[in-house]
């Protein structure tokens, strides 16, 4: 469906320099991307997730046009957006003639039209020969707002809504030509904390339902977890892992990607053997077994993530003695609500451990802490 | 237009104008802006189509010698049949507006007239000249901005028994004098009593009238003829400009007559050193509490006057229009206005007054030393003689 | 964003079909070439009269112009003068500006005529209006005083009196410039910083003019440029004192004969450096413009903000202000043009009024033609600048056009031409075209053009730098081409700002006298020239009375103005 070859995008002022300069000295340009390359199939959402200056914006505004980059392709179903390569012609298809979907991170709702205007607006700037008539138009404005439920709003001005309101808006804009694509910017960052959650799982429904392909944007690692087909995890300018919410979650493969979705915690060690997927690991605070399709020889050094729900904490010894008990004392304690976390001071480092809230223990109470085996990962060191 | 190519080529070359882009804009605005030579390049092209003479100004040369009656009706025959005149004059509008309603009522000829202050009506008529523009048919103007234009060689000669009429004084090379602007002190009658206005253009010296004298900025050619006179009189440079400098010390000074005139009829000062007659006379009409009169002598008189252009569209009607603005219905005309016409009638505001002319032609060929020297006088710095 | 240069060299080099020109091209390329040729007919004329003479290249001008003892003193006043009503205008306007959009403020209908109507006053009749008010002599407010401070207590005639006069007559462009700034605002980043603890002060000094940073910076510059050309304040009230600035030099200069032109022209080229390094500094400045787009596409509700005990006080000085700048120099118009000649108000004085001036105004059979060529040029004027500068700001601002900073500057340039000076260009250029245009009303025309293309140019560029870049893609991605996009997005956001300059160019056209007094020809009289006549001729009185029908003229117009204009636009609450 969407598939983008080798795109590379360098800043504006890095390229006017790399111009004027003599000799190769590619290295000299900063990348906002560099050499990415994407396949979305039909229907899924697609997450570009990374930290701000990551490149993820910048990709997806290239996918919409509204950047050129400097080379590689972009292709949506069977049409070139663009294509720039040594040797062929380029081609760069303006933004207003993709068809595609778009909604922005301030919205970008017109402040001078009405609700239904501005989702009019995609329908009526159709050339001629291609725009449906006044009262079809009307028809799929007015459907499209029903499914939206904004229809009984229609005739308001579009800056009297409420955020949550504008957003369904801007979300109904951008798909009101039934677009191919369609490409959402970090669309509930403006948010407050319930209505994006109530707004995610309305994204979900909606974009399931309609089944357009999508591309999102953001850097919150549990809207991507909760929405995506997949996952790109960007930084400075790579796609440093690509995967379902899943894998990347369960089997990060950097110290960066760990870090990034989900809190973790890092312990450094050293394998010590290994049979079949169970690898063996000597850390400074004891052994820990674990399963994983690494397959790493003994002695290399590696970092254990430990997801805080893989820790079970509780104030006494298993009975029968299991695989990966430590023993520490609890440092602080913090109620969420649905859960509570616990910082548990073992030898030199400290652990961040999530239970349910009926496992609610005093700092300074000596715990036991076991490890599933299943839910560690090894992450390569560097 | 030949060597156009070459000017153009040559312009785009201006240092300061070397924008990276503008190259095509700049090109473009040049073409537009036409082959005429530099703007400020004095008038090598004028000049050069004054030796010929124009149609007109062969009409101006037979017209000149027909005898009186025959040359009315002849003129107003032909400028009849012309239909229009086109009168540039620094007149002001009401002045202006009577005497062009007196002329298109006495002929059925129309009259559009462009009016502005003489510095502009010049300036126009420099640019159309050397555009080789017909702008206008005749010109009445102040005595300066006439001697240019007869220096730069625009007007035609003029002659006849209505010229003649007008006394010596008022005769120029190729321009007649019209009327007469009147510079004489006057005052606010609240602020000075009878019998304590001045009396004499020494009075105005006198240290009294610190901060109660106004002066106007630009009035040069009032006091180049006020420093002759005196000059003539026998007062020496030092006691002239000592004279000058305290009538500047403490005075106020004001840009424009008009303004002028109504800061003193408002009370702003008592005393005005060489405000125009007319309008302190216009004032007083409304009811100002203003007065020139009696005279201080002697009285300074600049003329204004009026001549023909080389170029005239509607030659027989500017002639008749110079003939009759010098006849006694248009002399009346600015009588009434309260003007001082040049050919005096029966009676004569100004008889028994001692009148001098500005020195127009030394105003002319000095003008820029003694503007400059009077700059020096109103900003109250020293006037040294070179 | 493609760009018109990258397609164009698509098209030449790689171009899948043949490159034909988009609207986007045609417009921005004629909007460039328009601005260009406006401003660099009269400069060319300008620099070519100062730099060449009958002999070649010469710096002659600038020897007779500036080798006079006395040019510090003029350098010095002028600047004096200029920075010194530039910031007494911009405090006064930034301040009502903010009161008048942003707080509850009492007596908000007083603001309109605030803004409008020392904008119509004649300079000349503003500045008399001030010299009847605060003269020493025979000043109004003086002598109401007097018993309390002692004669002479206000003296017009002095360089704080000029920037008091100036300043005054400017603030009103100030606020116009500034409320459509404060409109575009989100309150919600007023209220955030309220929130962290800021005292309404801090708030406005540490958030609001940051974020109004780029109007400030553009007003400043108008300002000081503005003061900087003015002329009638400083011939009026300076000279009495024999304070001389920039321009009552040039006009000094050019009236002599043979009109040094070169010396003018010198003059007039030190206030163009003036003005050039303000434009670089103003562009330095506003760099950082996308953080100042404060029109987002988050709607927002513009909340007034409650003054609370300041109300009364905030209350009063809108009153003062009103009295200041309206109420008294109109009231003395008023008062004048009922008299047969200007006196100091006396029981005699009431006694004398009467209507005959009015009555002399409506026998003038110029008045209604003039009139109606002063609307005509007015309104077109008003409307070829903005639509030209709103294209030109979207080229500035917006696009990547290689050399755009140089639009800027071109059109900036003629705000430095002396009217004269471009008076005296046009008729040189006109004379010679072949298009019969010299003696017509389109020669005035091209001159309103050029001298307010500056003004134009500012007012758009400040409300293109508050529209997020954003509203402007997502009507992209929508599909709507570059001209939909401008016309559906852009333009209703930008009316604001288009309004307010339009208003301001209406209004300042019914004054344009320097070079209207050279161009015009019989029949194609303008209200300005007849105003300039009736001052010549020593007619106070009816000049008053004209200048009282002008400002209702032109008060009804701009509230029409108003009304459509809030169509069009934004819709305020």
């Amino acid at each position: 469906m969407l598939s983008i070859d080798h795109l590379v995008k360098s800043f504006d002022g890095e390229r006017r320099r790399r111009r004027t300069a003599k000799g190769d000295d590619a290295q000299a340009r900063v990348f906002a991307v560099n050499d990415i390359s994407i396949e979305v199939q039909d229907g899924e959402l697609f997450t570009l997730l990374g930290p701000s200056g990551c490149g993820k914006t910048t990709t997806l505004r290239s996918i919409a046009g509204l950047e050129r980059p400097d080379s590689g392709a972009i292709n949506v179903g069977d049409r070139t957006f663009f294509e720039s390569r040594p040797g062929k012609r380029s081609i760069n298809i303006p933004a207003n003639q993709r068809g595609l979907g778009m909604v922005f991170q301030s919205y970008a709702i017109w402040p001078h039209m009405s609700v239904f205007d501005n989702v009019a607006f995609p329908l009526q700037v159709r050339p001629r020969s291609q725009r449906p008539a006044k009262h079809v138009i009307a028809e799929r404005v007015t459907r499209v707002l029903e499914t939206m439920e904004l229809a009984k709003l229609a005739d308001r001005d579009a800056t009297k809504l409420s955020g949550g309101q504008q957003q369904r808006l801007a979300l109904a804009r951008a798909i009101v030509i039934e677009p191919q694509l369609l490409l959402l910017d970090e669309p509930l960052s403006n948010l407050d904390a319930k209505l994006r959650e109530s707004l995610r799982y309305e994204l979900k429904r909606l974009q399931r339902e309609l089944g357009i392909t999508s591309v999102y944007v953001t850097h919150d690692q549990i809207e991507a977890l909760a929405l995506s087909t997949h996952i790109a995890v960007m930084n400075e300018g790579n796609i440093i892992q690509l995967g379902k919410p899943r894998d990347i979650y369960g089997n990060p493969n950097s110290r960066f990607v760990a870090e990034f979705i989900g809190t973790s915690n890092f312990i450094s060690g050293v394998v010590r053997g290994r049979e079949g997927e169970r690898h063996t690991v000597e850390t400074t605070d004891g052994q820990l077994v674990l399963d994983s399709a690494a397959a790493l020889p003994a002695g290399t050094e590696v970092i254990v993530s430990i997801r805080p729900e893989a820790v079970e904490v509780s104030r006494d010894a298993h009975p029968n003695g299991v695989a990966n008990e430590w023993s520490g004392k609890v440092l602080t304690r913090a109620f969420l609500g649905d859960a509570v976390d616990h910082v548990v001071g073992v030898g030199k480092n400290e652990l961040r451990t999530r239970s349910n809230p009926e496992t609610s223990i005093e700092p300074g109470t000596t715990v036991f802490l076991r490890l599933d085996p299943a839910k560690l990962s090894l992450v390569p060191v560097g | 237009m030949t060597d156009c190519k070459n000017r153009v080529g040559r312009r785009t070359g201006v240092p300061a104008l070397r924008l990276k882009g503008t190259g095509l804009l700049l090109g473009t605005a040049l073409l537009l802006a036409g082959c005429g030579g530099s703007p400020t390049a004095s008038n090598t092209d004028a000049k050069s189509t004054s030796n010929a003479p124009t149609a007109a100004e062969k009409f101006f040369t037979k017209t000149n010698k027909t005898p009186d009656d025959a040359r009315r009706d002849a003129l107003v025959k032909q400028a009849e049949a012309e239909g229009q005149l086109d009168l540039y004059t620094s007149m002001t509008s009401d002045v202006a507006d009577a005497v062009t309603k007196a002329f298109s009522d006495a002929f059925k000829v129309d009259v559009n007239v462009y009016r502005a202050s003489s510095e502009t009506v010049l300036q126009r008529i420099l640019q159309e000249q050397k555009a080789r523009f017909q702008g206008n048919d005749v010109v009445e103007s102040n005595a300066t901005e006439m001697f240019a234009l007869q220096t730069e060689g625009y007007l035609a000669a003029y002659s006849g028994t209505r010229r003649d009429e007008v006394s010596e004084a008022g005769h120029f090379d190729r321009w007649t004098a019209t009327r007469y602007n009147l510079f004489a002190p006057s005052w606010n009658t609240k602020k000075v009593k009878k019998g304590e206005e001045p009396k004499s253009w020494e009075d105005l010296a006198d240290p009294k009238w610190d901060g109660q004298l106004s002066m106007e900025v630009a009035d040069s050619d009032w006091y180049l003829t006020l420093y002759k006179y005196w000059e003539k009189q026998g007062k020496s440079k030092d006691e002239i400009n000592k004279l000058f400098a305290d009538m500047a010390k403490g005075a106020k000074i004001v840009k424009g007559h008009t303004v002028q005139g109504e800061l003193m009829s408002a009370g702003q000062f008592a005393v005005t050193a060489s405000n125009y007659s007319y309008l302190v006379e216009r004032l007083k009409a409304t009811g100002a509490p203003v007065a020139y009169e009696p005279f201080v002598e002697p009285v300074i008189a600049r003329p204004n006057g009026l001549g023909l252009m080389k170029t005239a569209k509607h030659p027989a009607a500017a002639m008749l229009f110079a003939d009759w603005l010098l006849s006694e219905d248009g002399q009346k005309i600015l009588t009434d206005l309260g003007l001082t016409p040049s050919i005096a009638g029966a009676n004569d505001p100004l008889a028994g007054v001692d009148v001098i002319p500005v020195d127009v032609k030394e105003l002319l060929n000095n003008g820029k030393v003694w503007s400059d020297r009077y700059d020096k006088v109103v900003s109250g710095g020293e006037v040294v003689d070179q | 964003m493609t760009t018109v240069t990258e397609r164009l060299a698509r098209g030449k080099s790689a171009g899948r079909r043949r490159w034909v020109p988009t609207p986007k091209f045609l417009i921005s390329g004629a909007v460039a070439v328009v601005i260009g040729y406006l401003a660099i007919v009269p400069l060319y004329y300008l620099l070519w009269g100062t730099f060449f003479d009958d002999r070649g290249f010469s710096l002659d001008g600038f020897s007779r112009a500036y080798g006079n003892s006395r040019i510090g003193e003029l350098v010095t006043n002028s600047l004096w003068f200029a920075v010194g009503a530039a910031a007494l205008s911009l405090t006064i306007g930034t301040a009502l500006a903010y009161l008048n959009v942003r707080t509850d403020v009492p007596f908000k209908g007083l603001f309109f005529a605030a803004s409008i109507i020392p904008l119509i006053i004649p300079g000349i009749l503003y500045t008399v209006a001030w010299i009847l008010l605060a003269s020493p002599d025979i000043g109004l407010l003086n002598s109401l005083i007097e018993p309390v401070l002692g004669p002479g207590f206000f003296n017009v005639f002095t360089v704080w009196g000029m920037i008091w006069v100036e300043g005054l007559h400017l603030s009103p462009i100030v606020f116009l410039l500034m409320v459509a700034a404060f409109r575009s605002m989100d309150p919600s980043l007023e209220e955030s910083a309220l929130m962290s603890g800021a005292s309404r002060w801090q708030v406005f000094r540490r958030v609001t003019v940051p974020l109004v940073r780029p109007a400030i910076v553009a007003s400043i510059l108008i300002m000081v440029v503005r003061s900087l050309e003015s002329f009638e304040v400083p011939a009026l009230l300076g000279l009495q004192n024999g304070i001389y600035v920039f321009t009552s030099r040039i006009y000094f200069v050019l009236r002599t004969y043979p009109p040094d032109l070169a010396a003018a022209g010198a003059l007039a080229v030190g206030l163009l450096v003036f003005a050039m390094i303000g434009v670089a500094l103003s562009n330095l400045v506003g760099k950082s413009g996308k953080s100042f787009q404060t029109i987002t596409g988050k709607g927002f509700r513009p909340r007034p903000m409650e003054l609370g005990k300041w109300r009364p006080v905030m209350g009063g000085m809108v009153i003062l202000y009103f009295f200041f700048t309206v109420l008294a120099p109109l009231a003395v118009l008023l008062y004048t043009s009922m008299l047969g000649f200007y006196r100091a108000p006396s029981v005699e004085a009431f006694q004398s009024m009467n209507f005959d001036n009015y009555r002399e105004l409506a026998g003038m059979n110029k008045a209604v033609t003039a009139l109606k060529n002063s609307l005509i040029l007015g309104v077109g004027t008003a409307t070829l600048v903005m639509g030209i500068m709103a294209i030109a700001a979207w080229m500035v601002v917006r696009s990547k056009i290689p050399g755009r900073q140089i639009i800027d500057q071109l059109a900036f340039v003629p705000l430095v031409i002396p009217g004269l000076v471009l008076g005296l260009a046009l008729s040189f250029v006109y004379l010679r075209s072949p298009i019969p245009i010299y003696g017509t009303l389109f020669i005035l025309l091209i001159a309103y053009c050029t001298r307010y293309l500056p003004y134009g140019m500012r007012y758009a560029v400040t409300s293109m730098h508050q529209i997020s870049s954003e509203l402007e893609e997502s009507a992209q991605v929508s599909g709507a081409s570059w001209w939909q996009t401008f016309r559906r997005v852009l333009l209703p956001l930008l009316s604001p700002g288009l309004v307010a300059g339009w208003i301001y160019i209406l209004v300042v056209s019914f004054r344009e006298l320097s070079s209207s007094i050279l161009l015009y020809s019989p029949g194609n009289e303008v209200l300005s020239i007849l105003i300039f006549e009736q001052f010549e001729n020593g007619q106070f009185t009816v000049l008053s009375a004209l200048g009282v029908v002008m400002v209702l003229t032109l008060v009804i117009l701009v509230a029409i103005a108003y009304k459509l204009g809030a169509k069009v636009g934004l819709r305020e609450d």
